[in-house]
């Protein structure tokens, strides 16, 4: 019996009638009344995330520094905290790598004792936890709880410290929902934490391997979806485009309370991810975290005043963190993890099979190789982009042979489409790409301005978004069109990009991936 | 381990038995000719004389020891900008653009070697003397302080789009290389120079500033700021490998074994 269950925040209607709900909102207040160099206030915690504040090598003229955040809530600025602190604590969060997940974990519960401890003190449950926001449940859960968009506690008077001005919602007009689809669960799914297999695309459902990353390159698939999307279409970005949704750029997200409802909600899925019996990586590099590596540590301050340094290791069992979610205990494989690849050989033409890969947590990728490519760079305006992928004949013939004698024996290639070096400033904007007409997949831009900084964590190499096309492939060579020269790649905005700030994909290409 | 895991894994050993070449070729050379650079100890290298020894020979040999030199100590550089060539580029034509890429890096260095070689030449005037070592010395820490050092590091982490096809795929690659040589000589120059201006030792100051340059390019990119920065991270990663001692390498030869398929899931 664990201390502490995290439940859902939709209970009682996702209104202050839920006490998870209400004592996080006074929680949050307590939190913010700190000071910005106080390790335990609202606003130290959202730089650990990662910041823009003037003084730091972050800083930004305008929005999104966090002198120009427009109030609610008033964010300070200074005082900053001792140089050693910033460089300890500040700008972890890891994105773009297998850290992802459990970075985060150790993040939430962190913040989560920091909330309970001011619970506690203002009279409130001992046994309080962070309630999860599953907007992939049903009814009308998709849309955020109601207690955050309420500007005044239930006394009437009282500013509610879950309201925040800058979160604009998918259509920039305040209306806060997650737009399911393309928003899915789909990444549940995969059974492979790092790498690719019948059953998962790369780089599999935590992230690729990397050492301390804080962002570039391409999200694992529980992260790129729906994490991602879900901070962009939270977020979101005003209709004039003056400003977008805090929840939209990972240098500010943090300061919105409904962060950690979304990450205790993530943290949900990796945790029901491994309770049906998928495994976490078992690498050392992985386990020790990049610590051990030489890198940066994962570091936490804690309520009690200490700091917390953590690896993956310490953070894969929920259990022995004393936490559980309300719904772990009934967790079951889905469906759809079953059979993925029994379905695609059916569809290709294949010997009846087993209904299952013969090893589904292995990771069967053998190699992967260029197969077509858009050369040249493209700018997305407001009506979008098009490109002609050309084909290679001889690696698209590779690909053909591999479709046509697909067996348990030799394993179908997967194909991905790359939009590779994507760079641009802002952050609140999802793309749309069809191939050939079929769409192939939606990518939210979170994390794309920090990327594209020279100065910055990459370098200014921008951001690689690889969608799993193996459907469309397989469909073309079913149909006889993927003998061809070209494939046609549209790639269409959520909404409008200003001509000042544009979107470039530096080149768009197609990857086969064989696998034994 | 990943497909690109083991990619990385290849070009470094690639890299490093290009090195070990790089440094045979070097250490082979007759110690008082001039086809060595970096030898201002040996008979001959006082100047002018040393300016009135090149012509068309010693040239040759000249530029073949300076292209060995930087072999020895460029190739582990190189091993990620190298992969970002390999990835992006068809198979057949994956050593083809690493060639091309090469060549422009190459290019930057071979041309950045007639400046520094002339410094050398010039510090002739002072035969036998440690001063232009130190101002070197000197000018190479300032130089490794510097917010500019960090601009070149950082942009050195850039990996920039490749076209695929054609003369385009030579011109990108060839580019890139060009690039990352630029930002590479931005960031190495002084610390290049150094061993150059040694009286003595420098076949061990060159192992030295390759154990640097490699070492600081194991930090991502960082605020422009003045700092001490080197040798930082790799230090870090080799003492937390002797920390982990012998378990450490045994569970990573375990874990290459078990995306070899050779010995089971734990």
């Amino acid at each position: 019996m664990t201390s502490y269950t995290r439940s859902n925040a939709w209970n009682q209607g996702g209104t202050f009638d839920n006490p998870d709900l209400l004592w996080y909102a006074k929680g949050v207040g307590a939190l913010m009344a700190r000071a910005l160099n106080d390790r335990n206030s609202w606003w130290f915690f959202a730089a650990i995330h990662g910041e823009y504040l003037p003084g730091t090598p972050n800083q930004q003229s305008g929005y999104p520094g966090w002198q120009a955040i427009p109030p609610t809530p008033t964010v300070p600025t200074t005082p900053l905290p001792s140089q050693s602190d910033m460089d300890s604590f500040w700008d972890q969060c890891q994105h773009q790598s297998w850290y992802f997940p459990p970075w985060h974990r150790g993040y939430l519960i962190a913040l989560e004792g920091q909330i309970r401890k001011a619970v506690i003190e203002l009279g409130g449950p001992s046994s309080w936890a962070l309630p999860y926001w599953n907007y992939l449940g049903p009814g009308n859960q998709y849309k955020i709880p109601p207690a955050f968009t309420q500007k005044y506690m239930p006394d009437g008077k009282t500013p509610n410290p879950l309201f925040v001005t800058a979160r604009y919602g998918p259509r920039g007009d305040g209306d806060i929902y997650v737009p399911v689809p393309p928003v899915s669960g789909a990444c549940m799914g995969n059974t492979i934490y790092t790498g690719s297999n019948a059953a998962t695309p790369r780089p599999g459902f935590g992230g690729p391997k990397t050492g301390f990353w804080h962002g570039g390159g391409a999200s694992g698939n529980l992260e790129s979806n729906p994490h991602n999307q879900v901070h962009v279409d939270v977020g979101g970005e005003l209709p004039s485009g003056d400003l977008w949704g805090l929840m939209s750029d990972p240098g500010i997200a943090a300061l919105d309370p409904v962060f950690y409802l979304h990450h205790a909600n993530i943290d949900r899925m990796w945790a029901h991810w491994n309770a049906i019996g998928n495994s976490n990586p078992t690498s050392p590099d992985w386990l020790k975290g990049p610590a051990a590596a030489g890198e940066r540590e994962f570091v936490m301050p804690m309520a009690d005043g200490s700091a917390w340094t953590y690896t993956p290791q310490d953070v894969t069992d929920l259990g022995a963190l004393d936490y559980t979610y309300d719904d772990l205990a009934a967790a079951k494989p889905l469906p759809a993890a079953r059979g993925t690849l029994a379905i695609r050989m059916k569809k290709l033409g294949a010997a009846e099979m087993a209904t299952q890969a013969p090893d589904p947590g292995k990771d069967t990728a053998v190699e992967s190789e260029l197969v077509g490519s858009h050369d040249g760079a493209l700018q997305i305006t407001s009506s979008g982009a098009r490109a002609e992928v050309r084909l290679d004949p001889e690696a698209r013939g590779k690909l053909s042979n591999s479709l046509r004698s697909a067996s348990l024996e030799a394993l179908p290639d997967r194909a991905y489409l790359q939009l590779e070096n994507v760079r641009g400033t802002r952050d609140a904007q999802k793309l749309q790409v069809y191939v050939n007409e079929q769409l192939a997949g939606t990518v939210a831009l979170f994390g794309l301005r920090r990327a594209s900084m020279p100065d910055l964590d990459h370098g200014g190499s921008g951001l690689t978004f690889e969608l799993d096309i193996t459907q469309v492939i397989d469909t073309l060579h079913l149909e006889n069109r993927l003998d061809t020269d070209a494939l046609d790649v549209r790639i269409l905005p959520s909404h409008a990009v200003a001509a000042d700030e544009p979107i470039s994909v530096g080149r768009i290409s197609v990857y086969r991936e064989s696998h034994r | 381990v990943s497909e690109r895991e083991r990619a990385r894994r290849r070009i470094a050993v690639g890299a490093l038995l290009l090195s070990a070449c790089g440094w045979g070729l070097y250490l082979s050379a007759p110690a008082d000719a001039l086809g060595q650079p970096l030898c201002r100890s040996g008979a001959g290298m006082s100047w002018p004389g040393s300016v009135a020894l090149i012509d068309g020979a010693s040239f040759g040999a000249l530029a073949a020891g300076w292209a060995s030199m930087l072999l020895a100590m460029m190739a582990p550089t190189l091993v990620e900008p190298v992969l970002h060539v390999h990835q992006r580029s068809f198979r057949r034509r994956r050593g083809r653009s690493i060639l091309c890429f090469a060549l422009g890096y190459g290019a930057v260095w071979m041309l950045a070697g007639v400046l520094l070689l002339a410094l050398q030449l010039l510090s002739g005037i002072a035969p036998q003397s440690s001063l232009p070592a130190a101002l070197a010395g000197a000018v190479a820490l300032l130089w490794q302080c510097s917010p500019a050092k960090q601009r070149c590091l950082n942009r050195s982490h850039n990996h920039r789009e490749l076209a695929a096809f054609g003369w385009a795929a030579d011109r990108d690659a060839f580019g890139f290389g060009l690039g990352h040589g630029v930002w590479c000589l931005g960031s190495c120059w002084a610390l290049m120079l150094l061993p150059m201006l040694l009286v003595h030792g420098h076949a061990a100051a060159m192992l030295a500033v390759t154990v640097l340059m490699v070492g600081e390019r194991l930090e991502g990119p960082q605020p422009l700021r003045w700092r001490l920065r080197g040798l930082g991270k790799l230090i870090r990663i080799v003492s937390a490998r002797m920390r982990q001692g012998p378990s450490w390498l045994r569970e990573a030869l375990r874990v290459e074994r078990v995306a070899q398929g050779e010995v089971g899931r734990r």
